[in-house]
């Protein structure tokens, strides 16, 4: 086994944790980061995209509508949770976990009755490649690229569009934003919802490769929490690297003990991080006025 | 209250609703009731009674650390299962004789508070707090839970006492009681009924006594704003610490006697689906006082069950509208609030009225 | 022996040096006034001094022992109190509870009862002992936490603008309320915006500007210093 096979299995493993923790945790990110406001729901707004991904697929839509079509709907879910419940707990934090905890049971076992403990996958299409003794699956590379993209989306979504300077001022300074004829409301509506969207992007393109159930959000959910409180508030200086430094963790305990051992490393990085930097890597670097 | 020596005084105070002779009357009416309650009912209906009580420690536990500390902590169902796990392992290796369950039973639940301990050192005194805290004791769960759902290999064992993953760890001895003429074991029954009644009866006036204390006092202090606490002279970390310790103890006596009533412990009782039932119980109940969580448990609880006939699952969608509106309507909690207004009518009625 | 002293405290957020080698003593006794425009770091002083804020340089010494590397509740138990600028009463407890927490630690049983009535007549909170401390009146909340902090017995009393929000009355009594604990030996360091409350309670003031020792003296010398009249108006540079 030469170096370059080595290396470039390392590399895969590393960038299929890296999409996996950034895909999962960027929603989450974006609602936290922005609203401060912890969305114990997280995984089952996956499990939405993830199903209505399945589903269209099977009443015959291709592959990238579908999962289109996914993250649409955990969107517009997401925008409606806002609306009836999370809009009228914005002042109360440990209230919204709780909130959000409900609606997270409401969900697994509402979809449990609806649809049953199971439903019929989606196949992993591409196929897969040889390097050296081993074969990798193309789709990975996929979600790899998808992970990058959405990071590249999301940073012009904020930085460059008029939706994306408001969202951060309002979130920033909400009086002033609202003084200057911002609809705050609209504006906590559309963030939240896209961070729904971004979850139920994450089921739609991470369901090709997994069982459906309706506690599938539960395997995304600690991953992406960890990355989240380990990045800190921001998406781009905190999710970001969060996912990288995590990825190198999850991938070196992987290989080494399995997959629990890698779930443990995670799990034991955050209550390491959480420690020493309290508000994350971002919080680190944007060292402000304490 | 005033003749009684000091302790006994705190039985009532600011931090606990209820005082006076109407309600002790009631307390004493309602103990009477749950005393001679067994004498008319089937071992069924009573060993489901017990059932019921046993929740009761670790949703107090919830109402200590959240209610009283203003602490959101995922991690008490840790520590039920942390002493689950502790007893069984203990009584499979060592048996029932000579009273050991007992020890045993002790001996779990300060292995869970000892987990507490390092636990909450490591947050406390990091100065995790709010959400953070809320986000590492369910990372801790969680952890625990898909640790002993994988130690199904016999190479998975503490002594005799195999942990076998999924399926949990079962036939560990019930409690049993060291008596001359031959020792009294505690089935799910009328026997472990009379023992967790006593529990629970102890607890709760404990806990009345505690909260009403100064050290209670400090409590509600950090709760409502830590930094004036602090430069009131109070070691914030401290008592969030030993609050926290208390309360997985709690928590760990709802584990032992868990495991003890239907002789078994599997690690989806660390799950995510365990971890949510005491929070709606004692966010239905009211967390901020100790009367309305005790009933609110008993009565969520057999909401519950009543409910499951229809289906677990309809049961758990129930239970989580049931915590959404009482987030957005009753924060405070149903029954507390039901049990604030009953006060105001019976002072208002003592009162003479208009 | 100074009863603080502050030697060499500096302090950075960021770029901003917020506190520049502050020299400061205080002797036990005296009332002492900090005062300078907004930005100062008057506030900010009383953070480092009470411990909330670790100095980037500096000691910080209190009746001759160097607390500077204590954590706050250390230094509350050697004798320090504060009142901050915004009123940090329990808004949730009773006005009787919220004196019951401050002094608990010192007094028990009937003595503890005792020096609770004496308070609530020393702050003229008799008759709303029972009430709810959130729905006070923001002067009665005030006085509130002055007794809070007052009741620990305090060797040094750290006052951040105890009379702001207050009408002139108001601070009139304030200020008398400040001479009293004086008089029963209570030393205290006072930041304040209100020049009639100063020169009332005053025996020395400090001036701070833009993080610096700006002047240093008695109530008469600084009012007749023509540069803190200028840094007030913005026209002085250090």
């Amino acid at each position: 086994m030469d170096i370059a096979t080595l290396a470039f299995s390392a590399l895969y493993q590393f960038g299929d944790a890296f999409a996996f923790l950034v895909l999962s945790a960027c929603g989450l990110a974006v609602i936290f980061g922005m609203m401060g406001v912890i969305n114990l729901a997280h995984g089952e707004f996956i499990m939405c995209g993830a199903y209505v991904t399945a589903s269209t697929v099977h009443a015959g839509l291709p592959l990238p509508l579908a999962i289109l079509s996914g993250a649409i709907v955990a969107a517009l879910v997401g925008a409606l949770v806002e609306l009836v419940v999370i809009r009228h707990l914005y002042d109360r934090p440990l209230d919204t976990i709780v909130a959000t905890w409900g609606l997270s049971l409401i969900a697994t076992q509402g979809t449990l009755i609806m649809v049953g403990s199971t439903m019929a996958g989606v196949g992993t299409p591409f196929g897969s490649f040889q390097v050296g003794a081993y074969s990798y699956s193309i789709y990975r590379l996929v979600l790899f690229a998808s992970a990058l993209g959405v990071l590249g989306g999301l940073y012009a979504l904020f930085n460059w569009t008029r939706f994306g300077v408001l969202a951060r001022a309002t979130i920033q300074v909400p009086h002033m934003a609202a003084a200057l004829g911002v609809d705050t409301r609209l504006i906590y509506s559309l963030t939240f919802a896209c961070g729904a969207g971004l979850a139920g992007l994450a089921g739609g393109l991470y369901a090709p490769t997994m069982t459906l159930v309706p506690t599938m959000g539960a395997t995304f959910i600690m991953e992406a929490f960890v990355t989240v409180v380990i990045g800190g508030a921001d998406v781009f200086l905190g999710t970001a690297p969060a996912g990288a430094v995590l990825a190198v963790v999850k991938s070196v305990m992987t290989s080494w003990q399995g997959q629990l051992f890698g779930q443990i490393g995670l799990l034991v990085a955050v209550i390491v991080v959480v420690r020493i930097l309290p508000k994350g890597i971002s919080g680190f670097l944007l060292r402000e006025r304490t | 209250m005033n003749g009684l020596p000091g302790f006994l005084r705190r039985l009532e105070g600011p931090q606990t609703v209820g005082r006076g002779p109407a309600f002790w009357i009631m307390f004493a009416i309602i103990l009477a009731i749950a005393c001679a309650y067994p004498l008319f009912s089937d071992g069924y209906t009573v060993g489901n009674t017990v059932y019921f009580f046993v929740w009761v420690f670790i949703a107090l536990s919830l109402c200590l650390i959240w209610g009283y500390g203003g602490s959101l902590s995922f991690g008490q169902t840790a520590f039920f299962g942390i002493a689950g796990y502790s007893y069984g392992i203990l009584t499979l290796n060592f048996g029932s004789a000579y009273g050991f369950t007992l020890v045993a039973l002790v001996l779990a639940v300060v292995i869970a508070a000892l987990f507490a301990l390092l636990l909450g050192y490591f947050m406390f005194f990091g100065r995790i707090a709010g959400v953070f805290l809320g986000i590492v004791t369910l990372a801790v769960t969680l952890m625990l839970e898909r640790f002993m759902a994988q130690t199904a290999g016999p190479e998975w064992r503490v002594g005799v006492a195999r942990l076998n993953g999924f399926n949990g760890m079962s036939g560990m001895p019930p409690l049993t009681i060291p008596w001359p003429g031959g020792d009294i074991v505690l089935f799910a029954d009328i026997g472990l009924y009379y023992f967790v009644l006593g529990l629970l009866v102890l607890v709760y006036l404990g806990l009345r006594i505690l909260m009403n204390s100064s050290f209670g006092n400090v409590i509600v202090a950090i709760r409502e704003n830590p930094e004036r606490a602090e430069m009131l002279g109070y070691d914030v970390r401290k008592y969030q610490l030993i609050t926290f310790v208390i309360g997985a103890g709690l928590a760990g006596l709802s584990g032992v006697l868990y495991t003890v009533w239907g002789q078994y412990i599997t690690p989806s009782s660390m799950g995510m689906t365990a971890a949510a039932l005491p929070l709606i119980w004692v966010a239905v109940g009211g967390r901020s006082d100790l009367t309305s969580t005790v009933i609110g448990t008993l009565v969520v609880l057999a909401a519950f069950q009543a409910l499951t006939i229809y289906g677990s699952q309809y049961a758990l969608v129930f239970m989580g509208v049931l915590l959404v509106l009482t987030v957005l309507i009753a924060p405070n909690g149903l029954v507390l609030g039901a049990m604030n207004l009953l006060s105001r009518l019976v002072v208002y009625r003592g009162k003479g009225g208009v | 022996m100074a009863l603080l002293e502050l030697r060499g405290l500096n302090k950075h957020f960021g770029g901003l040096h917020v506190t520049n080698s502050v020299d400061l003593e205080l002797e036990a006794g005296e009332i002492h006034c900090l005062i300078g425009p907004n930005g100062a770091g008057k506030s900010t002083l009383f953070r480092l001094i009470l411990g909330e804020h670790h100095p980037g340089s500096g000691d910080i010494l209190f009746a001759g022992e160097n607390i500077t590397a204590l954590k706050s509740f250390a230094r509350i138990h050697r004798g320090l109190s504060v009142k901050f600028q915004v009123p940090g009463v329990f808004k949730g407890l009773s006005v009787r509870q919220n004196l019951e927490i401050a002094l608990q630690r010192q007094h028990r049983g009937v003595e503890l009862a005792r020096e609770i009535d004496r308070l609530l007549t020393f702050l003229n909170l008799e008759a709303d002992q029972a009430q709810t401390a959130g729905n006070l009146s923001h002067g009665q909340r005030q006085w509130l936490e002055i007794g809070m902090a007052v009741g620990l017995k305090p060797r040094l009393l750290l006052l951040d603008e105890p009379t702001a929000g207050m009408s002139p009355e108001e601070t009139h009594q304030t200020g008398e309320m400040v001479q009293r604990l004086n008089m029963d030996g209570m030393t205290v360091l006072a930041i304040e915006h209100d020049m009639a409350f100063v020169r009332q309670v005053a025996q020395r003031v400090t001036v701070l500007h833009l993080g610096q020792v700006f002047a240093q003296g008695s109530i008469e010398h600084i009012v007749a210093d023509e540069r803190v009249a200028a840094i007030y108006l913005g026209q002085a540079h250090v």
